[in-house]
Order: C-alpha cells, then structure tokens, then sequence
C-alpha cells in the first residue's frame, strides 16, 4: 500500500482525528488506535527492592568507571550500569516522575559535555604542537590523561546517550505538531506532546508557539 | 571434513560441568527466544540469553566484555524492547511457541554444519598456541607495553583509551548520534 493511498483512506474514516502519520492502516496491525498506557503499578516489592539497590549498583557503576584502569571496565561499562540505575528507578517510581526529578537539562548536558571533554582532552595534545590524545604532552600524569578520558568522557556520553533514549522510548513518537510537518489544529488532542515542549519552549501559550520555541530550542542545542 | 567430530571430543573433556551447563542455558534461551511466540516473553527470555552470555564471558576470562554484555545487552537492551513493547498493542496467543518453519529451521541447520564443519580450523579454548594470543607483534607486545607506556594495568582499556583513542572517540561519537537520530525518527526535541 502506497502513502498517498493510504492517507487518502484513512483521512476521511478518521474524519482529521489523527495525523497522517498516525493514520490507522487497513490491517490494524501497527498503528492501532487503542495504545497501552505506559504500565506503572506501584508496587510494594520493587519500590523497597530499588531503593535498597540503588544506591550499591550507582556506586558500583563510579566504581567500574573510576577503576577502569585497574581493574575490568571503563567509561563505557560503568556510564551503562550507572544509566541503568536510572532505568530502575524509573520502573519503580514511575518514568513521568523520574522525567520530571531528572530534567532534559541533565540528560543533554552529559551527553553533550561527554563529547565535548573527549573531544577537548584530544585537542588540548593537537593545541600544543602534538598528536590527537597524545597523553605525554598533557599536564597530567599520563594514567590520569586516560581516566579522564574515561570518567568525564565516555562515561557521561554513555549514561546521558542511554537515558535519553530511554526516556525517549517511553515517551514514543511525537503526535503533535512538534514534529517536523506543519502545525495540525488538532494537536492539542495529542496525549503527551506539550509535555516534552514545555521544558524546551519556556513560558509559551498557545500551542503552535510551543511549537515553535521547541523547534528554535533544537536547533541551537 | 572428518576432523570436526574428532577435534570435538578433546575440547569436550576440558570442558567443566559450569562451563556445560552455562552453554546449554544459553543455547536454551536462543531456541526459546526464537520460538516463543508471546513478544514479551521473548524479550524477557533474550534477557536471561543475555545474562548467561555475561557469565560465560566470565569463565573464558573476558571480563570486559562480561559486563558489557550484561550492563547493555542484559539490561539496557532489555528495558529498552519492553519498553517499545508498552508503546505497541500486545496480542494475546493460545499456543506457547511458534510453529516451526521448515524450509527455514532446514537453511539454518544447513548454515550450523557448515559453521560446525569449520571448527576444525579454530584452535582449542585456551590454547596456548592460538594465533591471538601468541602473535608477538599484537597481543604480546600490548600485554608487554601498556604498562610501560601508559601506566594502566587493564590492558583493554590501555588499548582502547590510548593506542586506540582516535578510534574509541568515533565510537563515542556513534553512540552521541545514535541518540540524536533517536531523536529525528520520533520527531522529538528533547530527551526528557
């Protein structure tokens, strides 16, 4: 089935209800209409379980980042295992809350600032004459060149790249008009899309001006 | 081609009881994963798959990879399909397993003996004389300079931060864009 026809079938059954993107197909077998919820129980056996695990597995994860040198591991394993902390408390606790208490902020900053201090410990060699990540020409013991590499490095990126795929995932495809087609009039229907621009947008109002400060917000980060 | 059987029945008998029954787990759970017909619990069941994979690469002494096959892959990956599975429609199913497709259970036997026939040429787990571990001019010669060079005793990492560094800052970089074309496909802005 090609796209047009399929618009062209789904629009006037829907009566403009949902996107053209969203368009129910003939089968009902992808995008059906009836979505689950996102499935959070408040459960009395995993909230006690996390919030005793918790805090051992994240230290496990600095652990296996800081010692990457000495022992099995590095940046990228411990950035894993300290995301996965977050993946569990976000099981436990609900994602919309652990959303919430872990702002956008955050997760971008360590993606972003992880690719930048390894990007930035490379260059510092290249500034001073020498090869990229070539650690005898930094101030550092050459060891410490290395964790650094790891610990502000890869395992930020790791952890943040993680998290927000997660939280991503959990939130699903953007229904609205914050996607990248022009603005719907009815994407004030969209179940959790103003959620996501809110944070992005500031203080907006109405809904195709969250919109738009969501989509300047992406261009500049 | 005779030699396959024959060279199996040494490494058979090196092999511990741990080491049989980890590799009879984890050969259970691909047949299940493959086979059972419920996504949820396909995905649960890859998940021991993948554990059991992590403690596997634990006797063979590959630590890194043991945790990193149990922080992505056992974890990650994990939460990650269920949480794709919450977004979709569940179907619920009356039988347990899929029925088996013939013509193609027969193409992958077919590619399993034939892989099963090269294992004449791999040589036995923990060989002295393999290839990988005895070449001078790799492995020994990392084993021997990492340290001497750049002072860290995990050779994988003195590999992969330093000798390798260019290399891992791509591979860092593919991680950094894996997130930003998560973020194009489904049309978001921002992460959380």
């Amino acid at each position: 089935m090609s796209d047009s026809d399929r618009r062209d079938d789904a629009n006037p059954r829907d009566g403009g209800d949902l996107p053209p993107h969203r368009a129910v197909d003939r089968s009902g077998r992808l995008d059906s209409t009836e979505r689950q919820g996102t499935p959070y129980t408040e459960s009395q056996v995993i909230m006690p379980t996390v919030k005793v695990v918790a805090p051992f597995a994240f230290t496990y994860g600095l652990f296996v980042t800081f010692h990457g040198g000495g022992s099995p591991g590095g940046g990228f394993q411990g950035g894993a295992i300290m995301a996965a902390v977050v993946f569990m408390i976000a099981f436990a606790f609900g994602i919309e809350s652990t959303r919430t208490w872990l702002a956008n902020t955050v997760v971008v900053a360590l993606a972003v600032g992880g690719a930048l201090a390894f990007a930035g410990i490379g260059l510092v060699p290249v500034a001073l004459g020498g090869a990229f990540l070539q650690y005898d020409l930094l101030p550092i013991p050459i060891k410490y060149g290395l964790e650094a590499v790891e610990i502000i490095g890869i395992a930020p990126l790791v952890a943040g790249v993680l998290m927000g795929l997660f939280f991503l995932l959990a939130n699903g495809f953007a229904l609205g008009g914050d996607g990248f087609e022009p603005d719907d009039p009815d994407e004030s229907d969209a179940p959790d899309g103003g959620s996501g621009d809110g944070d992005a947008g500031g203080d907006s109002a109405s809904p195709a001006a969250v919109a738009d400060g969501g989509r300047e917000h992406g261009g500049d980060a | 081609m005779t030699g396959a059987l024959s060279v199996t029945a040494p490494v058979a008998a090196q092999v511990t009881a741990i080491e049989a029954s980890l590799l009879a787990f984890v050969v259970l759970t691909a047949l299940a994963t493959a086979f059972a017909r419920d996504v949820l619990a396909a995905v649960i069941i890859f998940g021991a798959y993948s554990l059991g994979m992590a403690a596997l690469y634990v006797f063979y002494r590959a630590p890194d990879v043991a945790l990193t096959e149990a922080a992505i892959s056992a974890g990650v990956t994990t939460v990650l399909l269920l949480l794709t599975l919450a977004k979709t429609t569940r179907i619920d199913h009356e039988a347990a397993f899929e029925s088996v497709n013939y013509p193609a259970a027969g193409a992958a036997a077919f590619l399993f003996v034939g892989l099963l026939l090269t294992m004449d040429a791999i040589p036995a787990i923990g060989s002295p004389n393999a290839p990988v571990w005895s070449n001078p001019d790799v492995t020994q010669w990392y084993l021997a300079e990492t340290y001497a060079q750049v002072h860290v005793e995990n050779t994988v990492m003195g590999v992969l931060a330093a000798f390798r560094g260019f290399d891992t800052f791509g591979e860092a970089i593919v991680v950094f864009a894996g997130g930003i074309a998560a973020l194009i496909v489904l049309r978001r802005e921002v992460f959380a």
